[in-house]
């Protein structure tokens, strides 16, 4: 296993810049999810260090070896495809022996390499059939047996579990992590799913239009997104986010919209001192508004006044749409909540979880 | 009438069967004629008698004897041998060298690609006998300059052949070769292929049915091609569509070995046809969709 380091990589499709200055290092054996909404970029990254797509500007070393010139057979990695890329010509066994004949492994050998893989991924009375015979989770299974089998010292991983129906999903989520732990293999895992990359990675990296945004612990991004555009993409339903001002007086600070204003804890306050009489955003996520009897535990907090609009009912959980003053927030609360579209609603808000962005830079400020 | 909507469906599947089958008649009567006729005396085929006459025995008067008599008349044995080195060979340049051609179109982008691409299609606007003089001229100052025959040899029709194909190969090889997922071919070079590795063990073993349909076209149209075999070939090097015309002549007319002739010369096409037919329907359909 290896590092995979990314040093101001760049790439470029004719006039379209599709990857700025991208700075990753992951660790060996690491699980580095790249997370983005579509076209954002983090497959074409990917593909960079695949070898897939050549690299216009930056260096990529995996080890200590320099590979932006290293055919893709020569840097000692394994790709899954979101579409499997089985091929449909070889039965199970010849597609995941494939690899290991091109580099000339011994027959017996392969045969028990391929057969102890395909006892851990449950693919052993498999192996005669052709792809077409298999069901999309047993492809899936298969197109991991072909990288695995291997052994490369990195794992590339486009959108797997995209083609597979969600129980499967969550299924194959747990199976990905228990081979991440026996293998101990450095794995880089491209998806737009936030929920794949909150629960696969060690690390996730959030990329937009083709920038690194943040890189970091599932968690930390989630609770301290470094932007706008981090806190709005992780999360669902999305974080809440209100314009408005930063106030201060009699050395309090307090944000003012038009429909609310926001007392600022003292211990976070400092951040804001040169935003005094300035515009900010102020952001806040679903789960940090409450209802009012489930919020006694919270210490600083604010009550505001809400209207429902409409509410959507998960069953464990019901997310409300509220009208306070003329901004609209969501609210998580529990699914027992009974508040009804149009009555009036009272919400807590926790202060030790707001969050304030810059609306010109878009970067957090608190 | 008030029909329910499956009888409905059911009489308009029948009239569609029927019109199938009447394309189905009209097509195959030729063919049909063509074998009534090799069995037939060429005295009957001369006075245009449609059915078999009655021998002296007062039996129904079945030529067989025609299909032992043709291979006497003419050398027949040596147009068939003619015409499957011929063909074989112009299959076999055709198919080789349309396949890369075809796949490095398909796969890469290079300076001309589309140029190239649209330039082979043109060749195919140009009516056949348009390069018959040119063609003839070539061959003739070419032997002069450097004295190598090639008017009637095997080498020159064969090249002419394959260069004539190429192009029509080409264009639908490529849509079989474009058809193949691109993934499957990164996951090849992923896992240890080189460039032409991945065509070898992925891309042509995939094109194959491909391959296979569109070699199959150019045989059979090579087989049937009577024009410049006519003109670039001799004696020695002479095809089936050429030679079958020397049952009717100066001296004589025999329409009867003709036909019988002309059966023949269908059963190896008909074989190989039938033999690879899942390919063929495969291999154009897939062309079809994708090209």
């Amino acid at each position: 296993m290896a590092r995979v380091l990314l040093e101001n990589i760049n790439k470029k499709f004719g006039d379209v810049n599709a990857v700025k200055n991208v700075n990753l290092e992951i660790k060996d054996q690491e699980f580095v999810v790249l997370v983005g909404p579509s076209g954002c970029g983090k497959t074409t990254t990917l593909r960079m260090v695949a070898g897939l797509e050549e690299i216009t500007e930056g260096k990529i070393y995996i080890g200590n070896r320099l590979i932006n010139d290293v055919p893709p057979k020569d840097r000692n990695i394994a790709m899954v495809f979101q579409n499997y890329a089985l091929y449909p010509h070889m039965k199970v066994y010849d597609n995941m022996a494939f690899g290991l004949k091109l580099r000339g492994t011994a027959k017996h050998e392969i045969k028990k390499m391929v057969g102890e893989t395909a006892q851990v991924l449950g693919l052993d009375n498999l192996l005669d059939r052709y792809p077409k015979q298999l069901s999309g989770g047993q492809r899936q299974r298969v197109a991991l047996g072909r990288a695995i089998v291997r052994r490369p010292e990195v794992f590339l991983m486009d959108e797997p579990l995209s083609n597979l129906d969600a129980k499967l999903r969550v299924q194959m989520r747990a199976e990905l992590q228990r081979i991440h732990k026996t293998l101990k293999a450095t794995i880089i895992y491209v998806t737009h799913d936030q929920v794949e990359a909150m629960t696969l990675g060690q690390r996730i990296a959030v990329i937009l239009n083709g920038e690194l945004q943040q890189c970091d612990e599932p968690l930390k991004v989630y609770s301290q997104p470094s932007n706008r555009f981090v806190a709005g993409f992780i999360g669902s339903p999305p974080m809440n986010f209100v314009g408005g001002k930063v106030t201060k007086k009699d050395g309090n600070y307090s944000f003012e919209s038009e429909s609310f204003s926001i007392p600022v804890p003292l211990e976070v306050d400092g951040q804001l001192a040169g935003y005094v009489d300035k515009e900010v955003v102020f952001g806040i996520r679903p789960e940090d508004i409450w209802d009012v009897p489930s919020s006694a535990w919270i210490q600083q907090k604010i009550l505001l006044e809400s209207t429902v609009d409409f509410r959507e009912i998960i069953g464990s959980e019901t997310y409300l749409y509220l009208k306070v003053g003329r901004s609209q927030l969501v609210s998580r609360v529990n699914g027992m909540c009974n508040a009804s579209s149009g009555s009036k609603f009272g919400i807590v808000i926790n202060l030790n979880r707001i969050h304030f962005f810059d609306p010109a830079s878009q970067t957090a400020i608190i | 009438m008030n029909l329910s909507y499956y009888a409905k469906k059911r009489i308009t599947d029948i009239i569609i069967s029927i019109i199938m089958l009447a394309l189905l008649a009209i097509t195959l009567l030729p063919i049909g004629w063509m074998v009534f006729s090799s069995l037939k005396s060429s005295t009957d085929i001369a006075i245009g008698r449609v059915g078999l006459s009655h021998n002296v025995e007062g039996k129904v008067d079945i030529r067989w004897q025609n299909y032992v008599d043709m291979w006497k008349n003419v050398n027949f044995g040596l147009y068939l041998r003619n015409s499957l080195v011929i063909c074989g060979f112009t299959m076999f340049f055709a198919m080789v060298f349309a396949t890369f051609a075809a796949y490095a179109l398909s796969r890469f982008k290079f300076p001309g690609a589309d140029l190239f691409s649209n330039a082979t299609l043109a060749t195919q606007m140009i009516p056949m006998i348009m390069y018959l003089i040119p063609i003839y001229i070539m061959f003739v100052k070419f032997t002069m300059m450097t004295g190598i025959p090639v008017k009637g040899t095997f080498p020159g029709i064969i090249l002419i052949y394959s260069a004539w194909f190429l192009p029509f190969s080409i264009w639908i090889l490529r849509g079989f070769f474009a058809a193949i997922p691109k993934e499957l071919e990164e996951a090849a070079l992923i896992d240890g292929c080189s460039r032409l590795r991945v065509f070898w063990h992925i891309a042509l073993p995939l094109a194959m049915p491909g391959i296979i349909a569109t070699g199959i076209y150019v045989f059979l149209n090579a087989w049937d091609e009577l024009m410049f075999a006519w003109v670039l070939t001799s004696a020695d090097t002479m095809t089936i569509p050429v030679g079958i015309r020397l049952f009717v002549g100066n001296y004589q007319n025999r329409f009867d070995l003709m036909m019988a002739a002309a059966t023949v010369a269908t059963i190896p096409v008909v074989v190989l046809f039938f033999l690879l037919q899942r390919h063929i329907v495969r291999g154009l359909t897939a062309g079809a969709v994708k090209g």
